[in-house]
């Protein structure tokens, strides 16, 4: 090796060290100074949680906030200049597979989580990477879906996350390095975590995957410091059976056979034990009622209800807990004895909403798997209205049979695990749709120890098209304001805010802005990979940025990646 | 398949001192299981890596789904008149040992192949079936959910026939979508996916 090579390796040496010093430091003047209106700009306090509504520079929730609204009020980037939306940055995680992950953003630093629980800090204005955890998992991992991860959530100076094989985790959120981790349930038996936590008063709340694999669901709260569990709430209750309801929510007869189901219960006891009612997404929380809502998925096994007598309680409902016990306090039921997964996935929304006598009330918006969007008293849980079907509905609730009965929607849902918007200006909830024909197969099937219980089998109509919608619902009336039709299914998520515009992906790549008042489509962009994953926004260094994760989805097979995209507006 | 049956239970009635195998090179970890990893070897070719289409690629596929699959021989759960003598006095801690032991080795390359109507065919069951949302995109699985991907074809059409007509019942989901395929389906799903 030559003099001169010498120093030139000490040349790049010297450069290499002063970046990296440069960039370090860069990155610590934006974790104090990024700012933040609230709170000691350190950690994430109760404080900044409860006012993430109103916070034009972080995204502190999974779903913007604790009434899970995903309006960002920030307006920057806006309907008269929109179409100068550019890439910013991209930054690719070591993962290629689903991204499902909502970006949360604090002070300047950016969470990412990808599918098997890496999770990566970023600097949210460069999309440099500042740590990256590998969770240390099992052996044994149980789930429906993929194996994905919908985000961390950021509290005091901690991120937590839920894994595949049923822990939650407690991350440094400076360095990544591992606090705690605490056993949640059991995978052997079917239990996982895909949703991310939320944490609230000194606790972490989290629920459970499952409802394929005849577990018994659950949401469970945790102390934030130690780990250590405070309560949990079974959304299967002991007495499981109901009021023997025959007509769905929205009224229609759902062909129940109640004698043949009376007398499966006299020989075979509450099948609670292994009724499923999975937890698949976060919690909306009122802190004046102290009031935790969240909807429970769909009893085990999915399509085989002879076994399970009963209205299946409180599967495929929305319920209601208080937020310090997890004592029950309401619920509603969408489908009892559900005999086709159309269950209650997508996260449920507080907002004031207005009643059958024209009074504003506070309530809860839900987007069921059946395609409607329903509207609830938040005081007791009870129905307002539902809206109208956001997609095709045929031959519902057509009971499944061995060679199979088309139905839609199809046993993905008119809308899946996928997050709705509101934009509570104009009174619209935005959901995004699926139009997937499939037939509904059943099988007698004792239950097999942990392993995939469905009873049976859904089965997509090959030859007959696919597509999907994005529809922005009026939820003080029922109505839909406008609608686009797309390409393929919708999976993933979607953002409203301040500008009046909305975002989301879809599995061909495409991410897009539409007017949030028409459904104008004013913005676009194609990625590398299906963009599935919820969009999320924020402010550093005096721009607002949209970001998103484009890796495609695993359960619709969309073009799989592994890239977080970060948008600013151009020149 | 009765020459492999004859040779394997020469090997279990004379503990291994019959047959020699290649050096199985365990190490001290599986040494309480040497001897029946030796058996398992005479079906499933050296390290698990089978190069008979009727038996499965061992090596390499994931840990839980092997231990698993012990497990229900053993209950009686997956009946196979070869497995069953095999797996009847072994433990918890044997199972393990030996199915970690094939999950570490390397999967062989298979050089198998599926021309363009085969692979349509299979594409269309897999699609109707959401096949992927379990096995994964490259068929790799993860944990109890098995590696389809380059396993031998004659073996993957069998198992699926066999999840069909519930002569094979230990995963009845299985059983119930695959019922509702055409046998020809089944094959052309079994060459494709033997060829990713």
């Amino acid at each position: 090796m030559g003099n001169k090579r010498i120093n030139n390796l000490f040349l790049n040496l010297f450069v290499g060290w002063c970046i990296a010093l440069f960039s370090i430091s860069s990155v610590q003047s934006q974790e104090v100074g990024g700012g933040t209106l609230y709170g000691d700009m350190l950690t994430v306090t109760q404080d900044m949680l409860d006012r993430a509504a109103s916070d034009s520079n972080n995204f502190l929730h999974t779903n913007g906030n604790y009434k899970q609204t995903r309006y960002y009020p920030a307006r920057q980037i806006n309907v008269g200049n929109v179409d100068r939306l550019q890439r910013a940055w991209t930054f690719e995680t070591e993962v290629v597979e689903s991204l499902e992950t909502t970006p949360i953003i604090v002070n300047g630093v950016m969470y990412v989580t990808t599918s098997f629980n890496h999770v990566y800090a970023l600097n949210a204005e460069t999309g440099q990477e500042i740590w990256h955890y590998k969770h240390d998992m099992g052996p044994i991992t149980t789930y429906c879906c993929g194996p994905n991860n919908r985000g961390v959530f950021p509290y005091g100076d901690k991120v937590y996350m839920g894994t595949l094989d049923a822990k939650l985790v407690a991350l440094d959120a400076k360095t990544g390095r591992l606090a705690w981790a605490t056993q949640i349930a059991d995978p052997e038996l079917g239990y996982s975590e895909t949703m991310a936590p939320t944490a609230v008063d000194g606790k972490i709340l989290i629920g459970t995957n499952g409802g394929e694999y005849g577990i018994r669901g659950f949401v469970k709260a945790y102390d934030a410091d130690t780990g250590k569990e405070l309560w949990t709430f079974h959304t299967t209750a002991e007495n499981s059976v109901g009021v023997w309801a025959t007509k769905d929510a929205t009224g229609r007869d759902m062909l129940r056979d109640i004698r043949a189901e009376k007398a499966a219960l006299k020989k075979l006891g509450d099948p609670y034990k292994t009724l499923g009612g999975g937890v698949w997404q976060n919690m909306a929380i009122d802190r004046e009622t102290n009031t935790v809502y969240f909807v429970a998925g769909n009893p085990s096994p999915d399509l085989y209800g002879a076994i399970r007598p009963g209205d299946n309680l409180y599967t495929n409902s929305l319920v209601a807990v208080d937020l310090s016990t997890g004592k029950y306090k309401c619920h509603f039921q969408y489908i009892a004895h559900d005999v086709w997964d159309l269950d209650a996935v997508s996260p449920p929304i507080l907002t004031t909403v207005v009643d059958d006598r024209g009074n504003e009330v506070k309530g809860v918006l839900h987007a069921g798997k059946t395609g409607y969007v329903y509207v609830h008293r938040a005081k007791d849980c009870s129905l307002i209205r539902f809206s109208e079907p956001m997609v095709v509905q045929e031959n519902r609730w057509v009971l499944p049979t061995p060679e199979g009965e088309r139905m839609l929607p199809g046993a993905n849902g008119g809308v899946e695990w996928s997050p709705m918007a509101i934009d509570p200006n104009l009174g619209l909830a935005y959901a995004i749709n699926l139009h997937q024909p499939m037939t509904y197969h059943v099988e007698a099937t004792p239950y097999p120890g942990g392993k995939l219980w469905l009873g049976g089998a859904f089965k997509v109509i090959a030859e007959e098209q696919q597509w999907g919608n994005i529809t922005a619902v009026d939820y003080n009336t029922g109505k839909i304001k406008w609608k686009v039709k797309t390409e393929q299914p919708m999976i993933g998520g979607i953002l409203a805010t301040g500008g009046g515009l909305v975002f989301t992906g879809e599995g061909n790549g495409w991410f897009r802005a539409f007017d949030s008042k028409t459904g104008e489509l004013l913005w676009q962009y194609k990625a590398n990979a299906g963009v599935n994953a919820p969009p999320a926004s924020y402010n550093v260094g005096g721009n607002q940025y949209i970001v998103v994760g484009a890796g495609g989805n695993v359960q619709l097979d969309y073009k799989r990646g592994n890239e977080i995209i970060a948008f600013k507006l151009g020149r | 398949m009765i020459g492999r049956l004859l040779n394997f239970i020469l090997f279990v009635t004379f503990a291994g001192a019959t047959i020699t195998l290649a050096d199985t090179n365990t190490g001290d970890e599986y040494a309480p299981v040497a001897d029946l990893l030796k058996s398992c070897q005479v079906c499933h070719g050296d390290q698990g890596a089978s190069t008979e289409q009727q038996y499965p690629i061992l090596a390499g596929q994931e840990f839980y789904y092997l231990y698993v699959q012990l497990k229900d021989f053993k209950s009686g759960l997956r009946a196979n008149p070869i497995m069953d003598p095999v797996v009847s006095a072994l433990d918890k801690d044997q199972m393990q040992l030996i199915a970690k032991y094939f999950s570490e080795q390397v999967w062989p390359d298979t050089e198998y192949a599926s021309d363009d109507q085969v692979t349509r065919s299979a594409i269309t069951v897999i699609t109707a079936g959401q096949c992927i949302a379990c096995h994964l995109g490259k068929f790799d699985g993860d944990s109890r959910v098995p590696r389809l991907a380059g396993q031998h074809p004659e073996y993957l059409a069998k198992t699926m026939l066999d999840f069909k007509s519930k002569s094979r019942q230990n995963s009845p989901a299985k059983g119930s979508l695959l019922a509702s395929f055409a046998d020809q389906e089944l094959i052309n799903v079994a060459q494709y996916l033997s060829s990713l």
